[in-house]
């Protein structure tokens, strides 16, 4: 790591002539004070190897960061340095960023932002879906906490039991934003897409006739009319009236994150380690459970920037071993890069996470798909919810949506 | 008021019930703000509704130091200060203009200012910071203080227009036939006469200007005004609730002064302008 | 030249000052506003950089979500008369000296100063399934309603929120009009024992006209286009696209689905639908500030 410092240094010391230069970079990170260290260690490595060079972080609103950025790119006016959601926000932005290859060595989750040979992005952190459970709700409805369910068959049980017993529901459930049913996609797609399915699904060529695509809505449905859901679930944000729902234990499970938040780092600071699980999301007829990861977020250079050089040394610097340990111990959230050492981060439920990482990985469906596409799946989940269509109804709907953005 | 009967007292009594009920539906947010403000987050994850039980000043703390509200409460005096300066002053004049003086073509120039009030912000959000770039305005306090006007004037000319045109004939008329002296009558005849509009519009504007987000993210990206702070405090996934109160109390304290200190000014300023004909 | 002409043009000097006062308003509206206009107008035939010529029109008329987003909006304007006549009714309760009528009057325009940041926080939890609102029906004996999640009830309450959080403003305006109300011909009125109710519709309301129609100028423009920060807390746009208006599906489309040119041509039927309000509006504005 350090020769490799020194070698970019002494490049960029013959490249560059000493003037006040400033590098600009978007988030919507750097306004959250458990980042401060990462930010303000970040800050002082790049100035130190490049003394006179400033270093701006601005925090957009992320409500408005995608037209913002969308707006600042279009008039030639943007910024240097951007953070950047894996999967098609990064990859339909691929005009307007600097293509990182060279530098992508030693990253996992790379795939989530590389389209056509090119890598526009690294990763700093790695984000997934996996269900959390509540141990001690599981020994209240006579369950066995020690055995979460591996199968569908298991789980409709645990939620029989669950409902049974009366006092929570199976599932805690938000959909305000849809994203119940963003997640969904993913989490139903996980057990049965090949490598080919993915391919095909990220190019909008599967139909949503296709028997694993169906497979979706029909679970969604058929999750909803056995009542495993929260109530209210279409009034109730997944971020995070959801997740506080779990927290304060009135939910048996709930589908949570690796990184940023709701993952076992948060789960385990409400609920006490010894009453967390957790579990890949079974489905029908699948022999086994997947773990469906990627690269969550990370760190691009525009391709206007004035400063290439400069903004890749910040991003090689913002995405190095020693500035995602720390992102990754004061955040919770899983590093993408491999020389962070992942032993100082501790707890049984994360232990059963990264087994099932290694074990049965899956890619995110969701994060690929056409984003067009994916909001008009977020609609019908929340109008399937409220059973005010079928779900052949809603397959018709998918259909044309997915063939009206080829 | 003089003499109201006892049939209307028992109506308007009825009527003080819903209207009371009302009136704490409108402070039960300032409570709930200040309230939630003194919590910690999982406080407040745990019991949103209650009182707090150990108030904490933290909150404030960060707010004011770590997400730099104590640059960005500056920023925002400056700039609302002066675009509600400059659009008080350019409304007065086209209002003066518009509503006493003859020219040809005033109407459509009402037309044009009034038609421009109906384009929405969204509308020309690209060409408008393609503009700005051009002018080399962004990132400059004076450029959102013109972006600023622009957007709140065509509401502003309108009001000092029909203010002026409702003025009694004789008091216009004196100063359009007073001839050539336009400045002195402007400033010295229709200025006073028109603060009780002035004032409304003043206090209209600041909480516009004050309170606008969008216009400021895109002109303003280095030094941010309050609101822009607040929203960026609001995380990508989970909002600590306690901390976004506390940015909202400190941000809306002014404005809230501001109001209670002006609301007699007000109505007691509408009630000198409305010089019965 | 006829004297009635010379007064309607003014004299040399009078028309050089008006140029010059109109100077500053005009050069900032056309700097700011009319300009990025027409070019947003040529915006909308391109997708990233490329001309594709009215292909997004033709899109826009296909898409059923922006339809749906229409019909919200027509839905939206048909609620018009309630944003009008429930300030009118407090104000006027208020000047007729309801008990504890100053209070409320400084009460009312809090909601106003708040941003819809915390209105939605607020709201966003008494709304919700298991919030205070149902909690508090249940006492009375009825039963719990998604407010915000059903797609029959959801776009009520965002209307409900957004009347909340404005009508304060326009009991001030209000007041502002009755006190222009003379009082004089109210008191004959009493004296000659006309009731509450007859002096209320017979001479109070019609004085107000103007203010009447200015305050549903200002509402109308209000509502279309400043409901994206209570949307966007309160509801997403959903159920479905039961909450969805154009100005949120803009922002839909500008950012998240990075299709600047179709959120440009979906901004053209928005301004064209103004226009078309506007039109009634200007020939009520341009009356009543008799211009």
């Amino acid at each position: 790591m350090k020769l490799k410092l020194a070698l970019l240094a002494s490049t960029i010391v013959t490249g560059s002539a000493a003037m006040a230069q400033e590098l600009t970079v978007w988030d919507w990170k750097y306004s959250d004070p458990v980042t401060a260290a990462y930010y303000d260690s970040a800050r002082e490595a790049f100035e130190q190897m490049h003394p006179g060079v400033t270093v701006n972080f601005v925090a957009q609103p992320h409500d408005q960061y995608y037209t913002l950025l969308g707006t600042a790119l279009a008039s030639g006016e943007g910024p240097d340095v951007v953070l950047l959601h894996g999967g098609s926000q990064t990859t339909s932005r691929g005009a307007d960023l600097a293509d990182l290859s060279g530098m992508s060595e030693g990253f996992s989750g790379v795939d989530a932002f590389s389209a056509d040979g090119a890598t526009y992005a690294l990763p700093l952190t790695i984000q997934g879906f996996v269900v959390y459970y509540n141990r001690a709700l599981y020994e209240q409805a006579g369950l066995d906490p020690d055995a979460p369910p591996a199968n569908w068959e298991a789980l409709t049980s645990v939620c029989d039991a669950i409902i049974a017993e009366g006092s929570v529901p199976c599932f805690a459930m938000g959909n305000k934003e849809g994203f119940g049913g963003e997640f969904h996609v993913t989490l139903a797609t996980a057990n049965s897409f090949t490598a080919d399915d993915y391919t095909a699904w990220a190019a909008g060529e599967m139909p949503w006739t296709d028997p694993k695509a169906r497979a979706i809505v029909d679970l969604w449905v058929q999750m909803n009319e056995g009542g495993w859901f929260s109530r209210g679930a279409n009034s109730t944000a997944k971020f995070m009236d959801e997740y506080e729902m779990f927290m304060r234990g009135e939910a048996a499970h709930t589908v949570g994150l690796l990184s940023d938040v709701a993952h076992w780092k948060q789960f385990d600071d409400f609920l006490m380690p010894e009453n967390l699980g957790a579990f890949a999301f079974p489905t029908p007829g699948a022999d086994h459970a997947a773990l469906p990861f990627a690269g969550g977020i990370g760190w691009a250079v525009t391709a206007q920037s004035d400063e290439q050089d400069l903004a890749k040394d910040l991003v090689q610097i913002l995405t190095d071993g020693d500035r995602e340990a720390i992102f990754a111990v004061d955040t919770g959230a899983l590093p993408a890069s491999n020389a962070v050492d992942t032993s100082t981060l501790s707890s049984p439920t994360l232990s059963v996470i990264l087994t099932l990482m290694q074990e049965h990985p899956a890619g995110m469906s969701h994060a690929i798909m056409n984003q067009a596409v994916l909001e008009e799946w977020k609609r019908q989940s929340q109008v399937l919810l409220n059973g005010d269509i079928t779900a052949d109804e809603a397959i018709e709907a998918m259909e044309l949506a997915r063939q009206s953005n080829m | 008021m003089a003499t109201v009967g006892r049939r209307e007292r028992k109506i308007l009594w009825a009527a003080s019930v819903p209207m009371a009920l009302l009136a704490l539906s409108c402070i039960y947010p300032l409570w709930f703000a200040i309230n939630n403000a003194l919590k910690d987050n999982r406080g407040y994850i745990l019991d949103r509704f209650g009182w707090v039980n150990d108030p904490t000043f933290e909150n404030f703390v960060t707010a004011w130091g770590r997400a730099r509200f104590s640059e960005y409460f500056l920023n925002s005096v400056v700039v609302t200060g002066g675009a509600v300066a400059v659009l008080l002053i350019t409304a007065s004049l086209a209002g003066f203009a518009l509503a006493v003086l003859r020219f040809p073509y005033r109407r459509l120039v009402f037309i044009v200012i009034l038609a421009s009030m109906m384009i929405p912000v969204q509308v020309v959000l690209v060409p408008f910071y393609k503009t700005i770039i051009g002018l080399g305005l962004l990132n400059t306090r004076i450029g959102l203080i013109l972006s600023y006007t622009a957007f709140f004037l065509p509401f502003s000319v309108y009001l000092m227009a029909a203010f002026y045109a409702a003025l009694p004939r004789e008091l216009t008329e004196a100063a359009r036939v007073d001839g050539a002296r336009f400045w002195q009558v402007w400033w010295f005849v229709m200025l006073p006469l028109g603060t009780p509009a002035l004032i409304t519009l003043g206090i209209l504007n600041t909480l516009y200007c004050w309170n606008d987000v969008l216009i400021s993210l895109l002109v303003l990206q280095r030094e941010r005004t309050l609101m822009v702070g607040i929203t960026a405090l609001r995380g990508e996934y989970s909002t600590n609730v306690p901390l976004l109160a506390a940015g909202i109390v400190l941000a809306a304290a002014p404005i809230v002064l501001i109001y209670l200190v002006f609301q007699r000014r007000i109505v007691a300023g509408i009630a000198a302008g409305a010089v019965k004909g | 030249m006829s004297a009635q002409r010379r007064k309607a043009i003014g004299s040399k000097a009078e028309r050089r000052f008006a140029a010059l006062f109109l100077l500053p308003s005009l050069l900032l509206l056309l700097i700011f506003r009319i300009i990025p206009l027409f070019w947003g107008f040529t915006l909308s035939f391109s997708e990233n950089g490329e001309w594709i010529g009215a292909d997004n029109y033709v899109r826009a008329v296909g898409d059923t979500n922006f339809r749906d987003s229409i019909v919200n909006t027509l839905l939206l304007l048909a609620t018009l008369p309630i944003w009008v006549m429930l300030p009118m009714l407090l104000a006027i309760l208020i000047h007729q000296g309801v008990p504890g009528g100053k209070l409320y009057r400084a009460v009312y325009f809090l909601p106003a100063v708040l941003s819809s940041v915390i209105v939605g926080a607020i709201f966003n939890i008494v709304l919700r399934y298991d919030g205070s609102l149902n909690a508090a029906l249940k006492v009375i004996g009825i039963d719990a309603v998604d407010w915000l999640g059903s797609s029959s009830t959801a776009l009520g309450s965002l209307i409900a929120v957004q009347l909340w959080s404005t009508f304060g403003m326009s009991v001030l305006i209000f007041l502002s009009g009755l006190s222009t109300v003379p009082d004089d011909i109210v008191e004959a009125a009493r004296i000659d024992g006309a009731r509450f109710w007859q002096r209320l519709f017979l001479i109070v309301i019609p004085s107000l006209r103007p203010i009447i129609e200015f305050v549903a100028v200002v509402t109308t423009i209000g509502v279309l286009t400043s409901m994206f920060g209570l949307i966007y807390v309160l509801t997403g746009g959903g159920p479905g696209t039961s909450t969805t208006l154009p100005e949120f599906l803009i922002w839909l489309e500008q950012g998240r689905l990075n299709r600047p040119g179709y959120a440009a041509a979906i901004s053209m039927f928005l301004f064209s639908m103004m226009a078309g309000v506007a039109y009634l509006q200007i020939r009520i504005m341009s009356r009543n500030a008799n211009v």
